[in-house]
């Protein structure tokens, strides 16, 4: 579909072509709100991140966009399909929710050829499934027999049967070994290369910043930030690692940089300072240091990641996340 | 639709482990029963066990299976109750609704299914079962050539027919108490608590409410209306109970937030 208004709290220009669009998308639980009136707007085409810490409505907000949990309140459209009529969108949409659920004493080719035959699909998407999934030579074993990455594939497998429009991947590296994870990254850059919207969920930050160029961010149900990755980063101040040429200068050039209004942070790996610059260029910083006597031997303008993007964004740190909520990384 | 949806229940029906362990299962104890039934009868007369002479009797077999209903009955509630329920303990509910998100189409297509297949097994066992009785019979030396009389084989299909039914009862009651409690076990124990102790507590202390009580009814339908209530009577009174299950099960289901 046509979207022809703006993107709600983007500013983006109109006219962008969008998979998925929601308005005041609530759900609440009693009364507790799990989701709190969510404005999503997802271009076609993109990689979507989907990120923010355990428990912050992502996989509720998933369940609503598939039709599994109902709205409290709210609306919106997918593949030009009414959020209340999930049938006529869905047949268009390929979902791995959460941990792969399938049938241990089935095949994971029969676990497919199950959800075929429901969907009405031709039993010939299987067999290009499992390979495109890396699991052809394992189709045949019995699914309880398969290691964590092998189920994952399967679960990759099964959202890829009706050669979806939009494929929705919650938490697709849980589990996960490094290389997993790696070839993960990869899978999900070819579906968006062959043309899909891909929606993928993670509370792991700087997995989302490796393979999406959309972000939505989202806390405590509500929505933080949506729009693009580079944009979100032309945004973010800069960080500047700043080193002077004798140790012994170090803790001078901390005292006159946060007396120039910079956050200085120690980063002995480096022997010298990282900055949260507060608007300063790198040429500033170099001439504050010259005009003290310190000449610097190091002067690295450091782009901000988006977990910190994040936690500028909604004013936290992760000290300020419960237990349990933590946005985790991997360097 | 439903085609769909029952085609794909299939799929996870005819694992070979299910398949196996239930038409081989239920047969093997629907042939141990009529070897017990042949072997404990005595000659003659009108104790608790049908004689050799009731045996050879055109309604003879008649006698027999309609004592094995319960066994059959509880069979099909398990294995139904456990088809519904383990969509939510394996968490593969959510992925079901995904590619069908009709419930109701899904629920019905499920159900269909399952009743299929438990009635093929009681179908399976039946004839398993009528073999062994055959071979039984010549082993006690009694005759047989009434059971293949007009009348004989109209009683054993009428009879077949009545347990089908009852059996099919059973198995809707099972697919929406697992569909209701979402847990298997917790399911059928529920289950086989009611049918095996609750109802007939209940019946000791109010005796009047025997007729009423699902359990009860499905067995006056099993077979084929008793010397109290009548088949008629049984099976209204069951079909009661299945269509409250059934709205009750399908308006849940149809309404409910998978969180599983």
């Amino acid at each position: 579909m046509t979207v022809t208004q703006a993107m709600r709290g983007t500013g983006e220009a109109s006219g962008i072509q969008l998979a998925v669009s929601t308005t005041g998308l609530t759900k609440r639980f009693g009364d507790r709100t799990v989701v709190d009136h969510v404005d999503l707007a997802i271009p076609a085409g993109s990689v979507c991140g989907f990120v923010g810490p355990n428990g912050a409505g992502k996989t509720t907000t998933i369940r609503m966009l598939l039709g599994l949990i109902r709205p409290t309140a709210g609306s919106g459209s997918i593949l030009g399909g009414s959020l209340t009529e999930p049938a006529s969108y869905l047949r268009k949409v390929g979902a791995l929710i959460e941990a792969p659920a399938f049938y241990p004493q089935l095949s994971g080719r029969d676990n497919l050829k199950a959800l075929a035959r429901l969907g009405q699909l031709n039993l010939k998407t299987v067999e290009p499934a499992l390979a495109r999934a890396g699991l052809a030579a394992r189709a045949g074993d019995k699914y309880r027999s398969y290691s964590l990455g092998m189920k994952q594939r399967l679960g990759i497998a099964s959202a890829l049967l009706p050669d979806p429009e939009l494929l929705i991947l919650d938490e697709p590296t849980n589990g996960l070994d490094p290389a997993g994870i790696v070839e993960m990254r990869g899978l999900i850059r070819s579906f968006a290369d062959d043309g899909m919207t891909v929606l993928v969920s993670s509370h792991l930050i700087s997995e989302i910043e490796q393979i999406c160029d959309y972000v939505i961010m989202i806390r405590g149900g509500r929505l933080v930030h949506q729009g693009s990755v580079a944009d979100l980063r032309a945004t973010q101040q800069s960080d500047v690692i700043v080193a002077p040429e004798h140790d012994a200068d170090r803790e001078q050039l901390a005292k006159i940089l946060e007396a120039a209004g910079c956050t200085v942070t120690a980063r002995p790996a480096e022997n010298g300072v990282l900055v949260e610059t507060a608007g300063l260029s790198a040429a500033d910083l170099n001439r504050l240091a010259a005009n003290n006597g310190i000449t610097l031997r190091q002067l690295a303008e450091q782009t901000r990641s988006l977990e910190r993007a994040f936690f500028a964004l909604t004013g936290t740190d992760e000290a300020g996340l419960r237990p349990g909520q933590e946005m985790g990384a991997i360097k | 639709m439903t085609w769909a949806a029952f085609t794909s229940e299939w799929t996870k029906l005819k694992r070979r482990t299910l398949l196996l362990s239930t038409f081989l299962g239920l047969a093997v104890a629907a042939s141990a029963f009529v070897i017990l039934l042949f072997s404990q009868a005595p000659a003659t007369g009108h104790g608790g066990l049908p004689s050799l002479q009731q045996l050879a009797r055109p309604n003879g077999l008649v006698l027999g299976v309609t004592r094995a209903t319960m066994l059959l009955g509880i069979v099909a509630f398990g294995i139904a109750a456990a088809q519904t329920a383990s969509e939510y303990s394996l968490g593969t509910l959510r992925q079901l609704l995904v590619r069908q998100p009709r419930r109701i189409v899904l629920l019905v297509g499920k159900m269909l299914a399952v009743i299929t297949f438990i009635l093929l097994a009681f179908l399976f066992a039946a004839v398993v079962a009528f073999v062994v009785a055959i071979v039984m019979a010549h082993a006690r030396h009694t005759s047989t050539s009434a059971w293949f009389t007009g009348t004989g084989l109209g009683d054993l299909f009428r009879a077949l027919g009545d347990i089908a039914l009852a059996v099919a009862g059973y198995s809707i009651l099972g697919l929406a108490i697992g569909q209701l409690l979402r847990s298997a076990v917790f399911a059928v124990i529920a289950g086989l608590a009611w049918i095996i102790a609750v109802e007939n507590i209940i019946a000791r202390i109010v005796p009047s409410t025997a007729n009423w009580l699902p359990g009860a009814s499905l067995a006056t339908v099993a077979s084929g209306g008793t010397e109290g209530p009548s088949f008629s009577h049984g099976l209204i009174v069951a079909a009661i109970y299945l269509v409250v299950a059934l709205i009750a099960a399908l308006g849940t289901f149809a309404r409910a937030d998978v969180t599983a």
